[in-house]
């Protein structure tokens, strides 16, 4: 494990893959601008609080908003940790500097078209847009710059993982009997999830939604494209988290003045995650006729067995926390977390992030339930529970993490401390109120993603309180994680900006207190683990997408769909293997 | 223990959403509670928290 001290610092040792991380970390820094200034905009329009921008252009706000922050700002951010956390854990420099600047640079490239096609939505007399929102499933066209930029992206994050992967081979040559160090094996499952995944969007975007907005096919089966994005679009959420555990898993607990828990215990984790991430997409699907009941109840149940690993997060980490503060000198059932380095912008960032996830798993088991779901299906309960994963866990520790990860790639000393501890408490704060109000505004009944929530001749009502209040929260809310995000930029500004330092952080992680020697072999062994991945993803997945090949009218779609049933799926695949047997036998015999 | 700014920052956002939820978990109980009792609530848990903190806060051992 590395050990930095002294002069050894990781920008002093590795100053080529510092570069990546910086470059990285920008162009994610410079989406979370942008797209929290569309957060602010929707916040403050749809509440009708003060409006800057016409209806009309709301769904243009929204898609830069969602893919911005849900894809490029997440995306770009766990590049540059994991390259960092690759890096560092091997103790070896990535095997070339310039095929790493080939994946930044593809996948910037890739960003940025994206982006332009939905900036052009502002621009009507450019006939470009791409009003499609982060879920960029038909019926909904974008230009065919959309998609193409959206293919490098995602091209560009298979050779980041290549490069990973590359790095891992290498040291593997000169450590045959080694454990894979823990952060590499984080950064090698996460990658292998995120290759079994991202097949099905790359089909949709290569074979259906490119060639649609171009022309060359007339129509597509809506069904489809939605089923192939959320096969997708569970596990992209496991690819935003991954990067936030492993800072939690391997990160929080030094900071807190202790050691990781249990090594074997994370590794389980991963790939627990790794297996479980995938089947289950067609929870998103539950309100979708085309699918049939039986295929959403197992996504139901496999979706609730992703709540062991989550389980078992909460418990090794706030245990590592709680060792950290007893190593600080805290006692008692409670009173240790006052012994906790509360001034320490990462670490309070990291522990609220952790503490507001608790609130969203909560949620996330209600939209869960094929049944309950039926009543928040579609509302802005929904912003409301993703706020508090995606838009907490996932961003404040990534806004938390920078403040020791920054100091680190750049060798600068952090601006300022007591700013960033505010902006992580406001980020906190401001999230409490519009996440809080969009779930009971959920409840409600009012939907999401419109610029204008009201209906005519019809109330929504609350149990308790009133809508006014409701929407009062979500623009304050929404007003103080924009000034938290102003905030952080500033502060990061400041840092790259500012003098070096011979040493920025104390960047050396400690040993878990139970290493690697005490988990199983069969847990390295990372082929078995594909191949069970792969075998569970044919499972849940072949039945389904025969049915709505079969009713939706084929492949490219054109027919009328028909509600399905198991058994409509289940003789698609019979006859398919009758007949395919049959042609055998006919050459065989 | 000394109230650190940092840790009373802390139990200041803490205490956002538990007013927040008050009503509902008065509501349990069939109690209603109106929007300003919490205001009332909230603002007095503050000056606890400023009194502590003027009582065991960094600024107080200033002979230490
Ligand atoms: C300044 C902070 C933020 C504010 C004020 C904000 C506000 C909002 C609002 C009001 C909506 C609902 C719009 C609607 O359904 O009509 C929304 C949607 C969304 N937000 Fe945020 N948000 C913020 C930060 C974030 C972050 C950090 C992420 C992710 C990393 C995020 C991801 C999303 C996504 C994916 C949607 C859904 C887009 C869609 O429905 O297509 N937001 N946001
Ligand atoms: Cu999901």
């Amino acid at each position: 494990m590395a050990t930095a001290s002294g002069g050894d610092e990781f920008v002093d040792k590795f100053p080529d893959e510092a570069a990546i991380i910086k470059a990285s970390f920008l162009i994610a820094f410079v989406s979370l601008g942008i797209g929290a200034f569309f957060g602010l905009i929707q916040a403050l329009h749809r509440t009708n609080v003060f409006r800057v921008i016409d209806s009309a252009d709301y769904y243009t706000v929204l898609t830069g908003h969602g893919v911005l922050l849900a894809i490029v700002f997440t995306i770009f951010f766990l590049c540059g940790v994991f390259h960092w956390a690759v890096a560092r854990s091997l103790d070896r420099p990535a095997e070339s500097a310039l095929f790493s600047w080939a994946w930044v640079g593809l996948m910037t490239t890739g960003a940025v078209l994206a982006t332009v096609a939905i900036l052009g939505g502002f621009v009507p007399n450019l006939g470009m847009s791409a009003d499609v929102l982060f879920t960029f499933y038909a019926p909904l066209q974008a230009h065919p710059i959309f998609y193409i930029g959206l293919a490098m992206f995602i091209v560009g994050t298979w050779l980041a993982g290549a490069d990973w992967f590359l790095s891992y081979r290498a040291w593997r040559q000169e450590h045959p009997d080694e454990r894979i160090p823990l952060q590499t094996f984080m950064v090698l499952t996460t990658m292998i999830m995120w290759y079994i995944s991202t097949l099905g969007v790359a089909v949709s975007v290569v074979f259906f939604l490119i060639p649609w907005s171009l022309g060359l096919i007339e129509s597509v089966n809506p069904l489809l494209t939605r089923t192939l994005f959320w096969y997708f679009g569970h596990p992209i959420v496991y690819f935003w988290l991954m990067p936030a555990y492993l800072l939690w898993y391997t990160v929080l607990p030094k900071l807190a003045g202790g050691r990781l828990f249990s090594d074997p215990l994370a590794r389980v984790v991963f790939v627990l995650f790794l297996l479980l991430s995938t089947p289950v997409g067609i929870h998103h699907q539950y309100l979708d006729p085309g699918i049939a009941e039986g295929f959403k109840f197992i996504a139901m149940t496999n979706t609730m067995f992703l709540l062991l690993p989550s389980l078992l997060t909460a418990f090794t980490v706030v245990a590592s926390v709680e060792h950290g503060a007893r190593q600080r000198g805290g006692e008692g059932y409670l009173r240790w977390l006052g012994a906790l380095p509360w001034r320490d912008p990462a670490f309070t960032g990291m522990a609220l992030a952790g503490a507001m996830f608790a609130a969203g798993g909560f949620s996330g088991m209600i939209n869960a339930g094929m049944n309950i779901n039926y009543l928040i299906h579609n509302t802005l309960w929904v912003p409301g529970h993703f706020h508090l994963t995606v838009g907490t866990a996932v961003a404040l520790t990534m806004m938390a993490g920078s403040y020791w990860l920054v100091p680190q790639v750049t060798g600068r000393k952090l601006y300022s401390r007591p700013i960033g501890l505010l902006q992580v408490i406001m980020w906190f704060v401001g999230m409490v109120f519009m996440s809080n109000a969009m779930h009971r505004a959920g409840l409600a009944g009012i939907p999401r993603r419109t610029a204008e929530p009201q209906y005519q001749n019809f109330e929504f009502l609350t149990p308790i309180g009133s809508i006014f209040e409701l929407r009062v929260q979500i623009a304050l809310g929404g007003t103080l994680l924009f000034l938290s995000v102003v905030l952080f930029l500033f502060n990061i500004l400041l840092t790259s900006l500012g003098e070096e330092s011979d040493r920025p952080v104390d960047s050396y992680l400690p040993e878990p207190l139970s290493g690697p020697e005490g988990s199983p072999r069969i847990l390295d062994n990372l082929t078995m683990w594909t191949g069970i991945a792969a075998v569970l993803v044919v499972l849940a997945y072949t039945l389904p997408l025969a049915g709505i090949i079969q009713n939706g009218g084929g492949l490219f779609g054109g027919g009328l769909p028909v509600p399905a049933t198991v058994s409509a799926g289940v003789d698609l695949v019979l006859t398919t293997v009758t007949s395919a047997f049959n042609t055998l036998w006919g050459v065989v015999a | 223990m000394k109230l650190t700014k940092a840790q009373a920052l802390v139990l200041i956002a803490i205490s956002v959403p538990v007013a927040i939820e008050l009503r509902t978990v008065a509501g349990f109980f069939n109690v209603e509670l109106p929007l300003i009792a919490v205001a009332v609530i909230e603002f007095l848990f503050l000056a606890l928290l400023f009194v502590l903190y003027g009582l065991y806060g960094e600024g107080s051992e200033s002979a230490a």
